[in-house]
C-alpha cells in the first residue's frame, strides 16, 4: 500500500535521475572501450587498450598524486582553520557574534571562476603578495603560478580560501547542538582549549564531522575550476590534477575514451570513499 | 564564568584577522574594478584614488557580457524552479512513506555527489545530442538540475522530518488527500526549506563553470563564468581593470540574493546534518 503512495511522489525525481544521472553514468563509462582515430576521424573499439595506456602514462601517475596532495591538504587545512575560527564564533564572549558569522560566509557565494581570478590577481609575480613581500624585506620573493615547485600549493590556498566559510558554518551549527554545560564543566574543571575540543567537542560532533570531511574531500577531489583558471595545471604538469587531466584529453584531444578511462579511476577513489562513510556512520 | 580581559581582546583579535583573510581578497577586486591597468600595477593593494566608472563601461559596451548575462539569468532561474517543484515531492517521500527501495534511493542520492565531472560530462554529451540540446540553454538547465537534486532532496527530507506528523493526520481524517495535505500544509510550513533549496541552486547553477564550459560551444551560448574565464585567456596582456569589473557584475546579483537567503540555506544544510 505505502509503495504504490510513495511512487508518484518520487516519480519525478527518479525519472530525472534516471536520465541525466544514471544513464549518463553508465554511458560516460562505457566510452573507455572506444578510442579515437585520428586518420580516420571515428570513434572505434579498442577495448582495454585505454586502462593499459594510462597505467604506462607517467603524466597520470603524477597528476594521481597531485590530486590526492590537493585534497588531502585541503581538507585537512580547512577543517583546522575553521574549526578554530568556528569554536571562536560559538564563544559567548565574542561580540558582535551574528555580523562576523554573516562576514565569514562571503567566499561561499563567490563563482569559482571568480575566486580563482582574485587569487590569480594576488599571486601575480608584481601582485599584491609580493609586493607585500617585497615591502617585508623578501628580496626573492617566489614565483607562485610559474614555479613548478610552488603552483599546486598555491591553487591549495586559493582552494582552502572558498571552503573555509561552508566548513565553519557546518562545525559551528555542531557546536550549538551542544549542551552549554558540558563546556562549562570543563572549563570549571580547568580542562584547556585542546582537552576540552579533542576530548569533548570532537567526539560529540562526530557525525557533523564525518558528513563534511566526506562531502569537502569529494568536492575537492572533483574541482577543476581553481587550477584550470590558475595554472591550467602547468607549468609543464607540475600542478596537473586528474579533473583537469582528463578533460585535457577528452575535450582538448579528442580522446573521450583515455578521459573517461582517468573519470573511472576517480570514481573507483570517490566511491570508496562513500562506502568508508556509510560503513562508519551504520556502526 | 567571565572571560581574562586580556584573553578576551585576544579573542577579538584572531577573529578579526581570520575575516581579514577572507574579505581581504574581496576588496582586492573591488578596488580593481575601480582603477586603471596603470594604477593596478603602480599600487597593487592600494585604495583607488579618483574613482573610474570606465572599466564597467568597457565591460556592459564590448563583446557579449549582456547576452552572457541574459544566459545565465535564464538557466539560474529555471533551474531554481525545476529543482523545487521536482524535489518537495521527493523529499516527502523520503520524509513520510517507508517503501521498498528508499534506502537505497538515498544511498543512490549520496553517490551521485561522487560521480567525476568527466564521466558525467561525457555520458549527458551523448544524451543531450539526441535531443539536439548541446549548446543550447535547456540542455544546461537539466544538467544543473540534476546536479542540485540529490543534495536538495536530502535537506528538504530533513527539513520535513521536523514537521510534526500529527498536522497531516488531522487534515486526512478531514479527508483531505496526501497531495493536499502536502500543498495546503506542508508547504507553507516549509517555507524556509524551500527557500534554502532556491539558495542551494541558484548559487549552484549561476556558480557552474565546467559543464557550461563543455557544452555551451559559441560566444552567444556562453555563461558568465565562461565568459570570465574566456576573457583571462584572451590572451594579450590580462587586463585587470575591466575584467575585475566583470567579475564584479557577476557576482552582485546572486551575491545579494545569497545575503537574503544563507539564513534558510545554513539552518537547512546544518538541520540535515545534525539529526
Amino acid at each position: 500500500m505505502e509503495e504504490k503512495r510513495a511512487l508518484p511522489f518520487v516519480a519525478p525525481a527518479l525519472i530525472i535521475l534516471c536520465f541525466v544521472s544514471l544513464y549518463p553514468l553508465v554511458q560516460g563509462i562505457s566510452r573507455v572501450l572506444y578510442s579515437f582515430r585520428a586518420l580516420t576521424g571515428k570513434n572505434v573499439y579498442s577495448g582495454l587498450q585505454n586502462f593499459v595506456l594510462l597505467f604506462r602514462d607517467s603524466v597520470f601517475v603524477h597528476a594521481l598524486l597531485n590530486s590526492l596532495v590537493w585534497t588531502v591538504t585541503s581538507v585537512a587545512a580547512m577543517f583546522f582553520v575553521s574549526f578554530l575560527l568556528a569554536t571562536m564564533l560559538n564563544s559567548r564572549h565574542l561580540r558582535f557574534r551574528r555580523a562576523f558569522r554573516t562576514v565569514t560566509l562571503i567566499p561561499w557565494a563567490l563563482p569559482g571562476v571568480v575566486v580563482s581570478l582574485i587569487w590569480r590577481y594576488i599571486f601575480l609575480s608584481g601582485g599584491p603578495l609580493n609586493t607585500a613581500l617585497s615591502g617585508l624585506g623578501v628580496t626573492y620573493p617566489p614565483a607562485w603560478l610559474i614555479d613548478p615547485h610552488v603552483a599546486l600549493w598555491t591553487c591549495i590556498v586559493a582552494n582552502i580560501w572558498m571552503g573555509i566559510p561552508f566548513v565553519t558554518i557546518m562545525i559551528l551549527a555542531g557546536l550549538q547542538s551542544l549542551e552549554g554545560d558540558i563546556l562549562e564543566a570543563a572549563a570549571i574543571d580547568g580542562a584547556s582549549y585542546l582537552q576540552t575540543q579533542v576530548r569533548i567537542v570532537v567526539p560529540s560532533i562526530k557525525k557533523v564531522i564525518l558528513i563534511i570531511l566526506t562531502l569537502e574531500s569529494i568536492w575537492t577531489f572533483n574541482s577543476f575550476d581553481i587550477v584550470f583558471v590558475l595554472t591550467k595545471g602547468g607549468p609543464a604538469n607540475a600542478s596537473m590534477t586528474l579533473p583537469l587531466y582528463a578533460y585535457t584529453w577528452a575535450y582538448g584531444s579528442q580522446q573521450a575514451g583515455y578521459g573517461a578511462a582517468i573519470g573511472i579511476i576517480m570514481l573507483l577513489i570517490l566511491l570508496s570513499v562513500v562506502v568508508l562513510y556509510i560503513r562508519e556512520v551504520l556502526q | 564564568m567571565r572571560m581574562h580581559p586580556v584573553k578576551q581582546v585576544l579573542l577579538h583579535v584572531a577573529v578579526l584577522v581570520m575575516i581579514a583573510f577572507l574579505v581581504f581578497p574581496v576588496l582586492l577586486l573591488v578596488f580593481n574594478s575601480l582603477k586603471t591597468q596603470t594604477q593596478i600595477f603602480a599600487s597593487p593593494m592600494g585604495i583607488p584614488h579618483g574613482v573610474t566608472w570606465d572599466n564597467f563601461r568597457t565591460v556592459i559596451a564590448g563583446g557579449t557580457f549582456l547576452v552572457n548575462l541574459r544566459n545565465s539569468v535564464i538557466v539560474a532561474f529555471s533551474t531554481v524552479i525545476l529543482a523545487v517543484i521536482v524535489t518537495a515531492p521527493a523529499g516527502y517521500a523520503l520524509s513520510r512513506f517507508k517503501f521498498r527501495g528508499r534506502t537505497a534511493f538515498s544511498m543512490w542520492l549520496l553517490a551521485t555527489q561522487a560521480f567525476p565531472g568527466i564521466i558525467m560530462v561525457l555520458g549527458l554529451f551523448t544524451v543531450l545530442k539526441v535531443y539536439g540540446l548541446i549548446n543550447q540553454l535547456p540542455g544546461l538547465v537539466i544538467m544543473h538540475t540534476s546536479f542540485a537534486l540529490p543534495f536538495s532532496i536530502w535537506l528538504l527530507k530533513g527539513y520535513f522530518d521536523k514537521i510534526p506528523i500529527d498536522l497531516e493526520e488531522a487534515a486526512r481524517i478531514d479527508g483531505c488527500t496526501r497531495l493536499r495535505a502536502l500543498v495546503s500544509i506542508i508547504l507553507p510550513l516549509s517555507v524556509p526549506g524551500l527557500l534554502a533549496v532556491a539558495t542551494f541552486s541558484l548559487l549552484l547553477s549561476w556558480n557552474e563553470f565546467f559543464f557550461a564550459l563543455v557544452i555551451m560551444r559559441t560566444n552567444e551560448s556562453w555563461t558568465l563564468p565562461v565568459y570570465l574565464a574566456r576573457f583571462l585567456g584572451s590572451g594579450g596582456v590580462v587586463q585587470w581593470g575591466p575584467l575585475s569589473a566583470a567579475a564584479l557584475l557577476v557576482t552582485i546579483p546572486v551575491f545579494i540574493l545569497f545575503l537574503l537567503g544563507q539564513r534558510y540555506l545554513v539552518s537547512g544544510l546544518t538541520g540535515g546534518a545534525i539529526k
